[in-house]
C-alpha cells in the first residue's frame, strides 16, 4: 500500500492547477513538435530542453514527461500520413499505416494508434508505478561491480540489436564512449582530451551531441537527398471514426502490444525497436488474413503503436529506479535530470519523492490530455506536415543553434554542435545507428565511475566482475548478444558459401550433359 | 558474391574514422604524464580500453571494406553543394552569432538554408526568418530568461535592456 499512498500523493502534487498548465504545455508542444517530419522524439525533448530551464524540478519533469509521451503520438501521426518515419520505432507502424492513408483510411489508422497508444500508456504508466519501487529495492543489492556489468550489459543491448551491422554499431558506440572521455576526469582532477581549450573541460554535452546527430545530421542528410527524393502527403477525408470490425480488430493487438512493449522496454534491451517489430510479427502471425498486412491491415498500426508507447512508459522504470536510460530519448532524459544535480536512483525515490512520484502522477494526466487532444484535434495536426519544409528544416537548424548555444551561453558550444553535425551526416550517409553514440556519451562517465569505485573496494582485484553472480550473470549475458548473432551470421554465410559451391557442380554437369 | 578490387567506401570511411580517434586516444593518454593523486586505477586505462577497442572495430571495419561483406547499396547519391551551403551557414554561426546578435545571424541562417533546401522566395524567407527569431528571441529572454545573443542592430531597438 506503500506505492499506493506514494502515488496519491504524487497526484496532489501533479493536479495542482499550476502544475497541470505545464502538463498540458508539455503534450501539446511535445505532439506539435513530434508530428514534424524528421523530428523524433529524441530530437523532440532534446530541442525543448531550454524551455524548461527557468521552472523548478518538479514542474520542470512534470512538463518533460508531457513532453516525452507527446513527442511518441506525435510521431505516429508523421509516420501514418508521410511515407518518412521518424525514427526507427515508427518504421513498423508506417508500412501498414501509410497503405491505410493511401486507401482513405488514414483517420482510422490515426485513431486506432491514438486509442491503442492511451490503452498502451495507460496499463504500462500502472506497471511502471508498481515496478519502479520494485526496481530500487533491487538496486539496494547492487554495489559497484554489478552496476558496471549492468551498463556493459546496457551499452550492448543499445548496439547489437540496431543496425545491419555489428562493427558500425560498435563504431558509435566506442565513439560516444570517446566523447564522454573529455573534460575533468573527477577522481583525480586530471585533464583528458580537452585540446587546451578550457570551455571542454566540463566535458561534452550530451543534449549538443543529439540535437547535433539528430538535427544537423539529418537536416544536411535532408538536403542532400531532397533533390532525389518525392513525398506523399495523405490528407483525411471521409469517417474520421473506427467502424465496429475496425474496434474488434484493434483490441486484441492493443493488450499484446502492450504485454510485449512494457517489459521488453524495461529490461535494458534497448527501446523500442524490438517490441515494435514483434509485435507485427505477432498480429501477422495470429491473423486470420495475413496476405492483408503490408497493404494496410489495421492490427499492424494498432499492435506495433501500443507498443511503441508500452515501452516508452517501461523505459521510465529504469531511468527512475537505476539511473540506466536504454534508449537515446531516456539518454537525454538523463542529461535533463543531471542539469538540475539530480541522479536518479533509489537516493531519488528517498529524497525527491514528491518529484518521481509527481513525475509519474503526471504521466497518466499526460495520457489523458492527450487522447483528448489527439482525436478530436488530429485534423490540426496534420496542418503541421504540410509546413513548406525549407521553413521546416531552416526552422529546425535555428532551434538547434539556440539549443546548444543557451545550454551554457558560450560560443564554443555551437562550433561543437557543428562538428558533431557534421559527423552525423556522415553517420547517415554511411549507415552508421546513432543511438549507441549517445547512450555511451551518457553512460560511459557512469561505467567508469563504478569500474573505479568496484576495483578500489576490491584493491585492484578485477575477478570481482566474475566473482559476484549477478555481475557475472549480466556479463554473460552481454557477451551472449555481440557473440550469437556473430555465429548465426558466420553459420549462414558458410551454409550459403556450401550451397553456392554445390549449385556450381550441378551446373558444370549440366553442361556436361 | 560480386568483388571487386575497390574498397568499399563506408565500411572504409568509418574505419579509418574509428582507427583515427582511437589513435588520438592512444597517444594523447600515453603523453600524458601520471597523475599524482593516489587511485587504484588511474585515470588512464578507460581510455586506453576504449582505445583498443576503437582499433580492433576499425580494423574489422576496413576488412569487411575488402570483402565486400554486405549485399545492399554502398552510399546514397547526394546533392553536395546542397549540403556545403548549410554546413557553411552553420559554421559561420560560430563566427557572426555573438558580434552580430541572435535576430541578424539567424535570419541569414533561416534564409541561406531555405534556399539549398530549394525555396526561391528570398524576400519572404527573410521576412520570416527576422519574425521568427524576434519572437524567439523575446519568448526565451524575456519569457524564460535565457540569454541568446544581443546584437546593437536590432535586439536594443525592439526590447531595450532594462
Amino acid at each position: 500500500m506503500d506505492t499506493f499512498a506514494a502515488l496519491m500523493h504524487g497526484f496532489a502534487v501533479a493536479i495542482t492547477p499550476y502544475n497541470l498548465m505545464w502538463s498540458l504545455i508539455g503534450v501539446t508542444l511535445g505532439t506539435a513538435i513530434g508530428v514534424l517530419p524528421g523530428i523524433g522524439p529524441a530530437l523532440t525533448v532534446a530541442l525543448l530542453l531550454p524551455v524548461t530551464y527557468g521552472l523548478e524540478p518538479t514542474s520542470a519533469f512534470i512538463m518533460f514527461a508531457g513532453i516525452y509521451y507527446g513527442a511518441m503520438y506525435g510521431g505516429s501521426t508523421t509516420s501514418i500520413l508521410l511515407n518518412t518515419p521518424g525514427e526507427s520505432a515508427s518504421i513498423v507502424t508506417a508500412l501498414d499505416g501509410h497503405a491505410m492513408a493511401r486507401k482513405g483510411r488514414g483517420a482510422q489508422a490515426l485513431a486506432t494508434a491514438a486509442i491503442g497508444s492511451f490503452v498502451a500508456g495507460t496499463i504500462a504508466t500502472i506497471a511502471l508505478t508498481f515496478v519502479a519501487p520494485l526496481m530500487v529495492k533491487l538496486a539496494l543489492l547492487f554495489g559497484p561491480a554489478e552496476y558496471f556489468a549492468l551498463m556493459v550489459l546496457a551499452l550492448t543491448t543499445v548496439t547489437a540489436v540496431l543496425g545491419a551491422s555489428l562493427s558500425r554499431g560498435l563504431a558509435s558506440l566506442l565513439f560516444g564512449l570517446a566523447l564522454g572521455l573529455v573534460g575533468i576526469d573527477l577522481q583525480t582532477g586530471q585533464a583528458r582530451f580537452s585540446l587546451g581549450i578550457p570551455e571542454l573541460l566540463d566535458g561534452i554535452d550530451v543534449v549538443i551531441v543529439a540535437v547535433g546527430l539528430f538535427a544537423v545530421g539529418e537536416t544536411l542528410f535532408t538536403v542532400s537527398r531532397h533533390r532525389f527524393e518525392t513525398e506523399e502527403l495523405y490528407d483525411l477525408k471521409g469517417s474520421k471514426w473506427m467502424s465496429k470490425e475496425d474496434w474488434s480488430r484493434s483490441w486484441k493487438p492493443w493488450l499484446r502490444g502492450t504485454l510485449l512493449g512494457f517489459p521488453i522496454g524495461a529490461l535494458p534491451a534497448g527501446g523500442s525497436e524490438i517490441p515494435t517489430f514483434l509485435s507485427y510479427l505477432t498480429e501477422k502471425r495470429l491473423s486470420k488474413n495475413p496476405e492483408e498486412f503490408g497493404h494496410g491491415a489495421i492490427e499492424a498500426v494498432a499492435g506495433p503503436e501500443a507498443a511503441n508507447n508500452a515501452s516508452a512508459a517501461g523505459v521510465l522504470a529504469p531511468l527512475l529506479a537505476l539511473g540506466l536510460p536504454t534508449s537515446a530519448t531516456a539518454a537525454i532524459m538523463l542529461a535533463a535530470f543531471q542539469q538540475y544535480g539530480l541522479q536518479p536512483g533509489p537516493l531519488l525515490f528517498d529524497n525527491n519523492p514528491e518529484l518521481v512520484w509527481g513525475l509519474i502522477a503526471s504521466l497518466y494526466i499526460g495520457n489523458v490530455m492527450l487522447l483528448m487532444l489527439n482525436l478530436p484535434l488530429a485534423g490540426v495536426w496534420v496542418k503541421l506536415l504540410a509546413i513548406p519544409r525549407p521553413w521546416l528544416f531552416s526552422g529546425i537548424l535555428l532551434f538547434a543553434t539556440m539549443g546548444a548555444y543557451t545550454l551554457n551561453n558560450n560560443i564554443v558550444d555551437v562550433a561543437i554542435l557543428w562538428i558533431i553535425g557534421i559527423i552525423g551526416f556522415g553517420m547517415r550517409v554511411f549507415n552508421v545507428p546513432v543511438a549507441p553514440c549517445i547512450v555511451g556519451l551518457i553512460l560511459g562517465p557512469l561505467a567508469e565511475q563504478q569500474f573505479r569505485r568496484a576495483l578500489t573496494i576490491s584493491q585492484g582485484d578485477a575477478t570481482i566482475f566474475v566473482t559476484h553472480p549477478i555481475s557475472l550473470a549480466l556479463l554473460l549475458v552481454a557477451a551472449l548478444l555481440v557473440l550469437l548473432p556473430t555465429f548465426f551470421r558466420w553459420k549462414s554465410l558458410r551454409d550459403e558459401r556450401a550451397q553456392a559451391s554445390l549449385d556450381a557442380t550441378h551446373s558444370t554437369k549440366a553442361e556436361n550433359v | 558474391m560480386y568483388k571487386s578490387a575497390r574498397l568499399r567506401v563506408g565500411e572504409t570511411v568509418v574505419g579509418l574514422f574509428t582507427l583515427g580517434i582511437g589513435m588520438f586516444l592512444a597517444i594523447d593518454t600515453w603523453r600524458t604524464p601520471p597523475s599524482a593523486a593516489v587511485a587504484v586505477v588511474g585515470p588512464g586505462m578507460f581510455p586506453t580500453l576504449i582505445a583498443i577497442g576503437m582499433g580492433i572495430v576499425g580494423l574489422q571495419l576496413l576488412w569487411e571494406g575488402y570483402l565486400h561483406r554486405f549485399a545492399e547499396e554502398d552510399i546514397p547519391d547526394l546533392d553536395w553543394r546542397a549540403v556545403g551551403i548549410v554546413a557553411a551557414a552553420l559554421a559561420s554561426q560560430i563566427f557572426l552569432l555573438e558580434p552580430l546578435g541572435w535576430i541578424i545571424c539567424g535570419t541569414v541562417v533561416f534564409t541561406v538554408a531555405a534556399m539549398a533546401f530549394g525555396s526561391r522566395r528570398h524576400v519572404l524567407n527573410v521576412v520570416f526568418g527576422l519574425l521568427l527569431t524576434s519572437v524567439t528571441y523575446l519568448v526565451f529572454d524575456y519569457g524564460l530568461d535565457l540569454d541568446l545573443p544581443t546584437g546593437s542592430l536590432i535586439e536594443d531597438v525592439i526590447a531595450p535592456t532594462e
